[in-house]
């Protein structure tokens, strides 16, 4: 070995590259941008400032915290329902004079003040609402006339009644509370913030209505048609935030005693950045509270970090503009290409040196040589079926197999013309196997393991195994269960050939060739589903010994037979009884003169073997080519291989041709004949084998003649 | 997406290849057309004196309408390029290098040992392609797959003293079409036809981006000519072009059968590479699928544009196209990878 390949060896196969693309799998990667530069923020500005951390300071700079939040929560709410809203920072400075206007120059109680606020802030909200939700007006324009009006409304107000406030001698103990005072060491203004920011979490994410909200965002024409009333929904998230934000205006106008024209200014940009930066999406649908608040720290910190380094109103608003060109581009690029970066980086290639093996090839005069026996198969269901991945018979003669509709089909004997479906479970139905009381068992790809009676009651027996303690994607799903087998006693050991990718994506793991085949075992009795073995390159096709001590399973990508001890000195563990063939196996099944039958998928090439120790090559064809264009192991050619109980080869069948049976995936002997199955075939291949017991069938093999 | 031209710098950018459109929209033509002949690997044909000759291993035979191929003549190593002199001097190159004019061996220069085709100009000029400096003709995969591109382009004058270089670091021409003082070459490993001035040896590319890899040249009756593409091009393949180390090693550990390379036939042993997009789905394989081979011929008009183009597709068996010939307007192929020589008649066509 080169020390290149060593090195590469190494690289690949300890550095684990493949929890990138595991960990972009997960949603909260989306709040990682904002995060970091949340705590980017706080950091610079921390560092530079002194004393900005300092008790008095930080007093100050939540109560505008408090405030702020509440309007980027009523902003956020509109943003996930799909909308904008533009005048929040006019119907904060209106709630705020409504509350002035009050308690100053009505001289009324600091209750009918927040109770006048409250009003203008929901009427404002509803004519925002009723215009973009029921008028069905764009919310930007609309919002944006409301902003002017109301703005223009305030200045009116402000200039006419502003010597009066001045000049009232009203005071309130309660109102210094809210605007000076502090509860737990937390202004009012931050607890209400708090309060209002669960509670909105809450309904947003437990309830009808929140979910109504996110939903409208995502798809308006979805929330429709799946009976949302979407007007209402609009509706009632504008009416929100003009809630929210006449609260804030409150807050405001107890802390400043007074209302002036700078009240509110420029709130709208402020709060729409806030939001954007923190990660909500301009598009709706996507987004949380938090991310709103998020958002809110991070604008706030960087606004009056500036003002206190000494830079004026312009630096700041040429920030925050800048921020929000930088927020938006990375939301909509993000969004748009999240799926990429994730295709790009998922598949995570390892390097494996396979070892060398006896040829296969016609005329090598090895046991594995393939010949052209199973073209002269007879074919059952030519045309009517697609990807019968295994075949398995009856005790009545009657031929069962999984399709890729999710169906398991069954031929009648003795012509095998005529089929029904017997059952349709969904998913891809895989490995088949009868047990004890002629329930048909079988592994369904993408879905778990199930059982079907005879009078085809479908029941699910697990979809999941225990999660094991190092693992980012949840692994206690059941990706891809493969192939099955029943002991004696009734348990049902059946493999699970990847955690990597789901059922139908099972070429891709050939490429990637990292081990996380399973072997498990189900126990009817408490319906327990464990993990017995970990770590094989696709485990595949499992089958009982002859005497029910042990069992064997295939190790697709690897080129292996192991045995697996049930029994015995050696229970519990495995050993590799076949390794380095010329195919890669598939199904395994039990033979009538005490052998077994092995199906190969495909055949080994010299130049997939040399790119498996060349991971960084499979890496980049893997992002440079399409799918189809990719290197496969050859996958166009299989066999049927019969080997006996310690491992050794005795024939292989096959089909050159490449006509009739290219791929084989699985061959089940009964009566004398052997049914041959391929999950990408249109057909069952029916093969007289010359020599074999008459009346050897698998259900009595396994469960005794019929009682 | 706008990141791309910095994230390429360090993924590298997606593999592509020109499509099959315009003049070379796919058909079945070439897998529709009966057999004319049968025979292993024919190779170079050429109309002498009313026969159809063409080169198959180390014969050059005679092939009819309902009769047997008949061996014309024997040589000592493979044939692998064919003319016929103004004069009606049947000149053959063979894979040892050497040069027979009328049965007579002509001395070459040493650097020649690598003849891929032969053609003369209406005054009797000679030209010659040499594939490569360092490889055989049978070699050629392994100069493709090395990155050659040394190879020159030769003129001997009617009468003259010897060979002339006109032209060096071609990148296998592969086919020659001599245009007055002229000639056009195709240079395979670039995909490209090139037109080299006759006095100066200049260059000028005449059509470029082809689909494939192309072969020989030969006149069309219309004053156009007849390209061949003896193998398509394949991203996997331009992909592992780009591959040092595994390209390297390939070629050291791999028989050169089963290299992830273009070939004349593909799908013959379990042993060859398979792509993603030729897996046998439902008892089909697609037509559009990626292949290591196909069939092509494309015919130019008389502005060197391609007109339309005949084809054997992935499925197909007429596949490895090196060389055809058109006599009464009736166009003969020879598919090296199908071991049969068609015949087509109304080759029309447009698109």
């Amino acid at each position: 070995m080169t020390f290149r390949e060593r090195l590469q060896a190494w690289r690949y196969n300890l550095v684990p590259d493949h929890l990138v693309g595991e960990i972009l799998t997960k949603r909260w990667t989306d709040n990682a941008i904002p995060f970091l530069a949340l705590v980017a923020t706080l950091g610079v500005f921390g560092s530079i400032i002194p004393g900005f951390f300092k008790l008095n300071s930080l007093q100050e700079s939540t109560r505008q915290l408090g405030e702020f939040s509440l309007v980027v929560i009523g902003m956020t709410v509109v943003m996930l329902g799909g909308g904008i809203d533009l005048s929040v920072g006019s119907i904060f400075a209106l709630s705020c004079f409504s509350a002035v206007y009050v308690f100053f120059i009505l001289e009324q109680s600091i209750w009918l003040a927040l109770a006048a606020a409250w009003a203008t802030g929901l009427i404002f909200g509803a004519i925002n609402g009723y215009l973009v939700g029921y008028l069905r007006l764009r919310a930007f324009l609309t919002t944006l006339v409301t902003f002017i009006f109301g703005r223009a409304l305030f200045d009116i107000l402000v200039s006419t009644y502003a010597a009066d406030v001045q000049l009232s001698q009203a005071s309130s103990d309660v109102l210094d509370f809210i605007g000076d005072g502090t509860f737990w060491g937390l202004s009012v203004s931050v607890w209400l913030a708090v309060i209002l920011a669960i509670v909105t979490h809450i309904a947003l994410t437990r309830s009808r209505p929140g979910w109504h909200v996110l939903a409208v965002g995502g798809s308006r024409r979805s929330a429709h048609n799946a009976g949302i009333r979407v007007r209402r929904t609009v509706f009632m998230t504008y009416v929100f935030s003009g809630f929210c934000s006449s609260i804030g205006g409150f807050l405001i106008a107890c802390r400043l005693s007074g209302a002036g024209p700078g009240t509110g200014l420029n709130l709208e940009i402020m709060a729409l950045t806030a939001a954007v930066v923190g990660g909500v999406s301009l598009g709706g649908g996507r987004g949380s509270v938090v991310k709103g608040l998020m958002g809110a720290i991070i604008v706030l910190t960087m606004t009056n970090g500036l003002i206190r380094l000494g830079y004026g109103t312009g630096t700041n608003q040429m920030v925050l503009g800048i921020l929000l060109a930088v927020a938006v581009t990375i939301d909509i690029r993000w969004l748009k290409n999240r799926h990429k970066v994730l295709n790009e980086v998922y598949v995570a290639p390892v390097y494996l040196k396979m070892g060398e093996t006896q040829s296969a090839a016609p005329g090598s005069g090895t046991p594995y040589e393939l010949d052209n026996r199973l073209s002269a198969a007879d074919h059952i269901g030519l045309g009517e079926l697609e990807g019968p991945e295994d075949v398995i018979l009856d005790r009545d003669d009657h031929l069962y197999c999984g399709t890729r509709h999710g169906e398991i089909v069954r031929f009648f004997a003795p012509d095998y013309k005529r089929s029904e479906v017997f059952a349709h479970i969904g998913g891809f139905p895989l490995g088949l196997a009868f047990d004890r009381q002629g329930n048909l068992i079988s592994c369904v790809g993408a879905m778990g393991l199930y059982s079907v009676s005879p009078d085809r009651e479908v029941k699910r027996l697990s979809a999941e195994t225990s999660r094991s303690w190092t693992s980012i994607v949840d692994d206690a799903r059941l990706r891809d269960p493969n192939d099955c087998d029943i002991a004696p006693d009734g348990r049902i050991y059946f493999t699970d050939s990847t955690k990597r990718y789901d059922a139908h994506d099972w070429a891709l793991d050939s490429i990637e060739n990292r081990a996380t085949g399973r072997l498990l075992v189900y126990d009817p009795k408490d319906g327990s589903t464990k993990t017995l073995l970990d770590g094989y390159r696709y485990t595949n096709g499992v089958c009982m010994a002859h005497d029910g001590k042990s069992l064997f399973f295939a190790e697709s990508w690897a080129c292996r037979v192991h045995r697996y001890w049930l029994e015995g000195p050696k229970a519990g563990t495995a050993e590799c009884v076949i390794r380095d063939m010329p195919g890669y196996p598939d199904n395994i099944n039990r033979a009538s003169d005490g052998n077994y039958w092995m199906a190969w998928l495909g055949m080994r090439t010299p130049s997939f073997d040399l790119s498996l120790r060349h991971p960084d090559m499979r890496k980049r064809m893997t992002r440079r080519l399409p799918q189809d264009e990719w290197l496969f192991p050859n996958i166009n050619t299989g066999g049927v291989v019969k080997f006996n109980e310690t491992g050794g080869i005795v024939e292989t069948l096959g089909d050159l041709s490449g006509a009739a049976h290219p791929m084989v995936t699985s061959m089940r002997e009964h009566k004398g004949y052997l049914f041959v199955g391929g999950i990408l075939n249109n057909r069952i291949g029916r093969y007289k084998i010359s020599g074999a017991d008459p009346n050897w069938t698998s259900p009595a093999s396994y469960w005794g003649a019929k009682a | 997406m706008i990141l791309d031209p910095i994230l390429d710098v360090f993924r590298g950018k997606a593999v592509t290849i020109p499509p099959l459109d315009g003049a070379f929209r796919p058909n079945t033509r070439l897998d529709d057309a009966p057999a004319f002949a049968e025979l292993p690997e024919p190779d170079n044909l050429l109309t002498a004196e009313g026969r159809l000759l063409v080169s198959s291993g180390n014969a050059v035979l005679a092939v009819a309408a309902g009769s047997e191929p008949a061996v014309v003549e024997t040589f000592q190593s493979p044939v692998t390029a064919l003319a016929l002199s103004p004069t009606g001097e049947l000149t053959v190159g063979l894979e040892n290098g050497k040069l027979l004019i009328a049965g007579k061996e002509v001395s070459l220069p040493a650097e020649l040992r690598c003849i891929t085709a032969l053609a003369y100009a209406g005054d009797g000029t000679l030209w010659l392609a040499n594939g490569s400096a360092q490889h055989l003709p049978s070699q050629w995969a392994a100069d493709l797959m090395k990155k050659g591109a040394s190879g020159s382009l030769w003129r001997c004058e009617p009468g003259g003293i010897g060979f002339q270089r006109i032209a060096g670091d071609v990148a296998f021409p592969y086919g020659l079409h001599p245009i007055g003082n002229d000639v056009l070459v195709s240079e395979s490993w670039r995909h490209q036809l090139v037109r080299f001035d006759g006095a100066s040896g200049n260059r000028s590319t005449v059509l470029t981006h082809l689909p494939g890899y192309p072969a020989r040249l030969s006149p069309a009756g219309d004053g156009g000519a007849w390209l061949t593409l003896f193998a398509p091009r394949n991203r996997l393949i331009e992909f592992v072009l780009q591959e040092t180390h595994y390209r390297q090693d390939m070629i050291d550990q791999v028989p050169p059968a089963y290299w992830i390379a273009p070939a004349l036939a593909s799908n013959r042993s379990f042993l060859e590479p398979l792509q993603c997009g030729s897996i046998r789905t439902m008892g089909i394989h697609k037509p559009w699928s990626p292949s290591r081979s196909y069939g092509l011929v494309v015919k130019l008009d008389r502005t060197l544009q391609p007109q339309f183009s005949l084809h054997s597709r992935a499925n197909g068996t007429r596949h490895g196209i090196c060389s055809v010939a058109e006599r009464d307007g009736r166009l003969f192929v020879a598919s090296k990878g199908g071991d049969c020589v068609l015949a087509l008649d109304a080759i029309t066509g447009g698109f």
